[in-house]
């Protein structure tokens, strides 16, 4: 286990913020923090992060590295007036990484950002700003990384680079990756571990499939001519366009493409419609 | 620390406000010469057509330690004012941005950082103070030439013109110890406030109420003697007829040691505070 937060609580004037949170996550592992707007994932975040200090509990960090954690909280916060090499080398500098060509180049290269852009970062997209932003988090090599809503403000190819950027750096860099989210299906794609916190509580902890499966009991197949299905009559149906939205249990979802597929239906995609209210039912209640 | 003051350096000279902030330093500097230029003998010989029977002086009265003299007054409120601004920016700009969340995130200490921002604000305002002096020494004489000062302090002091440019040069040391003060309580106010808009709108008010109670008489002697903001206008004790070296050593010793207890003070409270 790289990082670990135990029985972490924290409270504002206005309220509870977080409840007796626990969450880790181990080397080469991608976590998930499913959770909706103030549901308490920048504060259990920052609190990782040693940016806030809980009201009890602890965080454990098993590393001896210089920085034992790179992070972007809420959004890259970049000198906007220097251009992503300048940025670099002023982070860099200020906490004794190297700071030669070779060095912040190679950073560069590392999240994909090209090298002949000299211009302030204040003309970046927000891809690139998230780019810039994990290479800072990265310098000094630090083995866990904590990036809250890095897909927000991305358009869907910029959500794809990223999340090639972050299996990456888990699969190749063995980096323990610990990332928020209010939208499930982003997270679905990356993470293996996926906990969903509510009102400051952390209620559901496991594989982020199996917790999709448990809370889903609607799946929408698309197909160009799905209207025309047999077998989808023999469960309850909303058919829209060219899609479909079918109420199944999970384990019988192969055999009705397999049915569809008979009926030459080729199915183009396949999406799991998470039972939301089902997701963010407190089990203790 | 060295990095961290060095990349605070990179910082500020690397934002266009600093430059703005100074431009509007030197305006006033233009302004004043500009002004002075055109109206200045008009208004001296008015002011001293009785004098000017009594008394002969040596060379123009609107000369260049006039001059001076006038544009070391902007101490009193413009010169802080703006400094305050620009140096509270320093910490206001990087709440405001987020990037003080982006450096917390590096190992790096909390109290080396703020350390850091206090010595480039000192450092910061003693230059500007000394370019200040420097180019109101080099235009004054240029343009107006070299001349007696007169000042009306209680009286009229007379000064020949050696003699006025001591004074000056002193009156501008001590003047950046008043600088060096005001710039620190903006940076403390900035940790306090981190928003800029309320940091500037504070600072503004410490500096109003602090020249306003400059001139309130507490009636206490230790009082007067202790109190901060007692201790601002010591460069004007160098146009007095006799320099009270001993008063001045205490007020500006004072001074350094207020301005050492907000320092702490700051670094405490940053030390202290949640970041974001």
């Amino acid at each position: 286990m790289i990082i670990s937060g135990v029985e972490l609580s924290k409270s504002y004037r206005s309220g509870k913020v977080l409840d007796n949170v626990n969450i880790s996550c181990s080397a080469g592992e991608i976590c998930g923090l499913l959770g909706s707007n103030g549901a308490g994932k920048t504060t259990l975040f920052k609190i990782l992060c040693g940016l806030i200090s809980p009201d009890s509990g602890s965080v454990k960090i098993n590393s001896k590295r210089v920085k034992p954690i790179g992070a972007i909280i809420e959004k890259p916060a970049l000198y906007d007036y220097l251009n992503a090499f300048q940025n670099l080398k002023l982070f860099a500098s200020i906490q004794g990484a190297p700071t030669d060509l070779q060095s912040i180049n190679e950073s560069l290269v590392k999240v994909g950002l090209p090298l002949d852009r000299k211009d302030p970062v204040r003309n970046f997209s927000m891809g690139m700003k998230q780019r810039l932003g994990i290479a800072i988090a990265l310098l000094n090599n630090p083995q866990c990384l904590v990036l809250d809503e890095p897909f927000s403000g991305l358009d869907p190819i910029g959500i794809a680079a990223l999340r090639k950027l972050i299996l990456n750096l888990a699969e190749n860099e063995k980096l323990a990756i610990l990332l928020s989210s209010h939208i499930i299906d982003e997270l679905s794609k990356v993470s293996q571990t996926l906990y969903v916190i509510s009102n400051g509580k952390i209620l559901k902890k496991g594989s982020t499939q199996s917790i999709i499966t448990e809370n889903t009991d609607t799946y929408t197949f698309c197909a160009p001519n799905i209207s025309e299905s047999k077998a989808l009559k023999n469960y309850a149906v909303v058919v829209k366009g060219n899609c479909a939205s079918v109420r199944l249990t999970p384990d019988k979802v192969p055999g009705l493409i397999q049915e569809m597929y008979n009926e030459a239906i080729y199915i183009t995609s396949c999406t799991p419609e998470i039972n939301m209210e089902k997701l963010f039912k407190n089990p203790s209640k | 620390m060295k990095a961290l003051i060095a990349a605070e350096i990179y910082k500020l000279l690397r934002q266009g406000k600093t430059y703005f902030a100074l431009a509007a330093i030197f305006l006033i500097e233009g302004i004043i010469l500009f002004s002075a230029y055109y109206q200045g003998s008009n208004i001296i010989d008015i002011l001293l057509d009785n004098l000017k029977q009594s008394f002969y002086f040596e060379g123009n009265l609107l000369n260049g330690n006039l001059l001076i003299y006038l544009i070391l007054n902007t101490l009193w409120f413009h010169v802080p004012l703006i400094l305050m601004i620009i140096i509270s920016g320093i910490l206001t700009s990087e709440y405001k941005d987020g990037t003080i969340q982006t450096v917390m995130l590096q190992p790096i200490s909390k109290w080396k950082f703020m350390l850091s921002k206090y010595i480039i604000a000192i450092g910061f305002t003693l230059l500007v103070v000394f370019f200040l002096a420097l180019t109101s020494f080099g235009l004054s004489y240029a343009i107006f030439g070299n001349g007696d000062l007169i000042v009306y302090l209680d009286t009229l002091n007379f000064f020949d013109s050696n003699e006025a440019f001591y004074r000056l040069s002193w009156a501008f040391v001590s003047g950046s110890i008043s600088m060096v003060f005001f710039s620190v309580v903006s940076l403390t106010l900035a940790v306090i406030f981190k928003e800029a808009t309320k940091t500037w709108i504070i600072a503004a008010f410490f500096l109003i109420i602090s020249n306003l109670l400059l001139k309130v008489d507490f009636g206490s002697t230790w009082f007067n003697r202790l109190f901060f903001a007692k201790l601002n206008d010591t460069w004007q004790y160098f146009f007095y007829n006799e320099i009270d070296w001993s008063y001045i050593y205490w007020n500006s010793l004072l001074l350094i040691v207020y301005t050492m207890i907000f320092v702490g003070l700051g670094v405490y409270l940053f030390n202290k505070k949640d970041i974001g």
